[in-house]
């Protein structure tokens, strides 16, 4: 990236435009976040592990099928099932059986689980720097508005709102996604009507990771996959949810767009203190709106 | 005034581990010495994160970032100017307390969950600043080779000064919580809706915790760079703030002394098994989520719920 | 000593009190009566700060506390117990009393001397007058559903109020309790001068001890008065008392 050429226009878009491609991959994984947050009322710290996990799990996929494009759908499809299915797992082995627990033993259990599932990755796919092309199709740059930007993040900012779309789809129309909706609102009343509380809860869980999963493949060609990426990822995924309201889905992509958007004005003006503008933005919101930006779901 | 509540006989134990633990460090390799100062650091960060998390209910996520800020403080009054010394070493706790004022006015809006995550979102700011002011904290690098007053460099003394210290620091938390002050703040916990019924300024009182809890924290920071002489930003990350907070419930967050060994057990976790293995957080995360299945109440708190009679010696009302 | 001038409060659509009047006499027992979700409880809120009415005026002693945050309303000398149990669970029963007690003597803030010795004598009174002396050490959370609603009192009486606020104090007690409460109160009453402003279910209860009633219907007030005048008002009568 350009570092402190100043504003000019050019760079202005296509900065903007790189920015919100980020936001796209972090809208992905927040989604899933907001998701459990919102059915399941805990934050689930785990959830940067899952996002990992989806990265390497992508990375392995996409080297097996030797770089080819093929492979990379493959990867982008296959992975955020391994995530989903890793997931499931932990949720009916064990943390099925805490829902009627104190709060914070839920938040101690994804803790946990972030530390297994650390340590799991690293035993798995070791501790070394791995990184990808893109595939053909979408490496290259591309020129919007006269200013370029890489094929991929072009890519991204479609793959974006197809999941915003799919996901007001699942949770608007579908029978499942609307019982998961009013479990959010009103958990006794989903449990008088006869439905199955704790299933409902493991489908969020499960497809709150299987976002996390996504994102993780999603984010693949664009950085270094490595051990750490889940610290990174977590703690701005908690705060995009938190100024987006938590449990609301449009919330985390409002999050994610401010997220993403600052940060690559910040780096188009102050490259060095970048990571900083974000969290100065996030904190004018919790000033200015401390509930975050849209409805909670709480 | 306080030796009522001391009473001097019923805490033999605790003099009995007081005096094992001042004549260790010539006894025992550096190493041993070492960590056992580490655990007392850590301890104190547990205890103060305690005050305000087991006592007042206030979920405090990013304790950690007055550690950090205590520490920091500290490190550059030493090694960036030239007053004295103690200046520096008050300065540490002072403005961590300061700090915690500034954070906790804002957050106390707020409650539990979301509480939290806006202390999470302030204290990532402290960080994100930290991580990338070369300049002024050394960014990533951090601050290494503080000078420190000769009387504490070496690592015995640094023992014997950090020892002081949590000793006078724990004694100060435990009169604090047996204060109408401390009652107060549980009573709060309980129930603030009540405590609001009765006169009590419940957001005033809980951001008294926050001041007092962050108050010690700065002390705890300023304890590790007398340990270590280095600081880095890892302090003020929000990893270390979770393990803190896991200790607390670790140890048995309704208990006083949970938070101590909560940290003393993952501490020597992370040493002792860490040496065996590069995969100790593997088996800490089991252990965790067997503790979570099993000792609910913390390791503490299944101690004291098992020996009641001496429950009451160590003054919890919750295991009467 | 009390006044509520036409005082206004709604949930959303739903208008919870509706120019509701009331006034309570120096060393007064009086009480509010009304059918269920006739706003009795959410008039006790907002008199005593739990809830800031749309409309209207609260004043006390001639000065208008109004929209003033609960603790503040309690410094002022309005205490009050709460119709669903709300204690100290954890607490003993003492340690309860004495933190209503510590609040009243502005040592809340106190953190140089221990609790242990302050305010002993206080609250080792208050529960010798509401009879719970012997429950002192035991947890709060572990008592019989009618020690916790006299424990409801007893910690609205460590703020030595001037006036008591009691919502439902006998409801979900046997007849043997409650009228051991009802004398309780009636001894506050005229022993230590209290005014007291209680609302309850119980027309009986009601009309065997209170000097005034005030009367409320979806909200409103019917009347206030005597007994007497109540008992005789055909309003009531048609809206309340189902013309008995």
């Amino acid at each position: 990236m350009e570092l402190g050429q100043g504003l000019d226009l050019v760079s202005l878009g296509s900065q903007l435009l790189v920015g919100l491609s980020r936001a796209m991959i972090l809208f992905v994984v927040c989604a899933g976040l907001s998701f459990v947050l919102g059915v399941l009322r805990v934050p689930n710290v785990a959830h940067g592990s899952l996002y990992m996990i989806g990265a390497f799990a992508a990375y392995s996929i996409f080297r097996f099928f030797g770089s080819s494009t093929g492979g990379f759908w493959l990867a982008l499809i296959l992975a955020p099932f391994v995530v989903a299915l890793v997931s499931l797992i932990a949720e009916r082995a064990l943390f099925c059986h805490l829902y009627q627990r104190e709060h914070l033993m839920l938040l101690l259990f994804t803790f946990a689980l972030m530390l297994i599932l650390g340590d799991l990755v690293k035993l798995t796919w070791g501790p070394e720097y791995c990184s990808v092309v893109p595939p053909k199709v979408l490496r290259g740059s591309i020129s919007v508005f006269g200013s370029s930007l890489p094929r991929y993040n072009f890519f991204l900012l479609i793959v974006g709102p197809l999941v915003a779309v799919a996901l007001w789809f699942f949770t608007n129309r579908t029978k499942i996604g609307k019982i998961s909706r009013a479990a959010a609102v009103d958990r006794e009343m989903v449990g008088i009507i006869g439905i199955n509380v704790s299933w409902v809860f493991a489908a969020a869980f499960v497809i709150g990771c299987y976002l996390a999963g996504l994102g993780g493949a999603l984010v693949v060609p664009t950085v270094s996959v490595c051990l750490g990426m889940d610290h990174d990822i977590i703690i701005e995924a908690f705060l995009i949810v938190t100024i987006g309201g938590l449990g609301n889905i449009w919330g985390a992509l409002v999050g994610s767009l401010i997220f993403g958007v600052t940060h690559s004005l910040g780096v188009l003006l102050w490259p060095q203190f970048a990571i900083v503008f974000p969290y100065v933005a996030v904190v004018i919101v919790l000033l200015l709106r401390p509930r975050g930006l849209l409805k909670s779901v709480w | 005034m306080f030796k009522g509540i001391i009473n001097l006989k019923s805490v033999w134990p605790i003099w009995a581990i007081l005096i094992v633990l001042l004549v260790l460090p010539p006894i025992l390799p550096r190493f041993y010495t070492y960590i056992l100062a580490v655990i007392f650091v850590t301890s104190l960060l547990a205890m103060s994160l305690n005050l305000v998390l087991g006592h007042g209910m206030i979920f405090q996520f990013h304790h950690g970032v007055f550690y950090g800020v205590g520490a920091y403080t500290t490190a550059l009054m030493l090694s960036k100017t030239s007053l004295p010394m103690w200046i520096g070493f008050v300065a540490g706790p002072v403005v961590a307390a300061l700090v915690g004022l500034l954070i906790g006015w804002f957050c106390i809006r707020l409650t539990r969950l979301y509480f939290g995550m806006l202390q999470i979102s302030l204290g990532s700011l402290i960080w994100a600043i930290a991580f990338r002011w070369y300049a002024f904290t050394g960014g990533d690098d951090g601050i290494h080779g503080i000078p420190l007053p000769s009387l504490i460099s070496s690592l015995n003394s640094a023992y014997y000064f950090i020892l002081i210290i949590l000793v006078i620091c724990l004694v100060a938390l435990y009169l604090i919580l047996k204060s109408p002050f401390g009652t107060t703040l549980e009573a709060i916990r309980d129930n603030p809706q009540r405590c609001e019924a009765v006169g009590v300024n419940v957001r005033r009182h809980q951001l008294m915790a926050i001041v007092i809890a962050t108050f010690f924290a700065g002390v705890a920071g300023v304890l590790f760079v007398v340990l270590e002489g280095s600081v880095f930003p890892d302090l003020l990350f929000w990893v270390l703030s979770l393990e803190v907070f896991i200790m607390c419930l670790l140890g048995g967050w309704f208990t006083f002394s949970g938070p101590i060994l909560g940290a003393a057990i993952m501490v020597s976790f992370r040493t002792f098994v860490g040496i065996y293995t590069e995969y100790w957080t593997l088996i800490l995360g089991i252990i965790l989520i067997l503790l979570i299945f099993f000792l609910p109440e913390g390791v503490m708190g299944y101690l004291l719920e098992k020996f009641k009679p001496q429950a009451k010696e160590v003054g919890e009302r919750r295991s009467e | 000593m009390l006044q509520v001038e036409a005082v206004d409060k709604s949930f959303g659509d739903f208008m919870a009190v509706c120019q509701a009047n009331l006034s309570v006499g120096k060393g007064e027992l009086a009480a509010v009566i009304g059918p269920n979700g006739a706003g009795k409880t959410t008039l006790f809120n907002l008199i005593t700060g739990q809830l800031w009415p749309d409309r209207g005026k609260i004043i006390f002693r001639g000065e208008e506390i109004t929209g003033l945050p609960a603790y503040e309303i309690c410094k002022k000398g309005i205490a009050r117990s709460f119709q669903i149990v709300n204690i100290f669970p954890r607490l003993t029963v003492f340690g309860n009393v004495q933190v209503a007690v510590l609040s009243q003597q502005r040592r809340s803030n106190n953190i140089f001397s221990p609790a242990q010795s302050l305010a002993i004598e206080e609250t080792k009174s208050i529960l010798e007058s509401v009879g719970l002396s012997d429950k002192a050490t035991s947890v709060a959370g572990s008592l019989s559903h009618g020690d916790q609603k006299i424990l409801e009192m007893a910690i609205a009486l460590g703020n030595e109020p001037e006036l008591l606020i009691l919502d439902e104090p006998t409801a979900g007690m046997s007849p043997e309790e409650t009228a051991a409460a009802l004398e309780l109160i009636k001894r506050l009453a005229s022993g230590r001068g209290l005014t007291i402003l209680f609302c309850e279910h119980d027309m009986d209860v009601v009309f065997s001890i209170a000097r005034s009633i005030m009367v409320m219907h979806q909200g409103r007030t019917l009347i206030q008065g005597k007994p007497e005048e109540v008992r005789e008002n055909r309003e009531v009568q048609e809206a309340y008392l189902g013309g008995e």
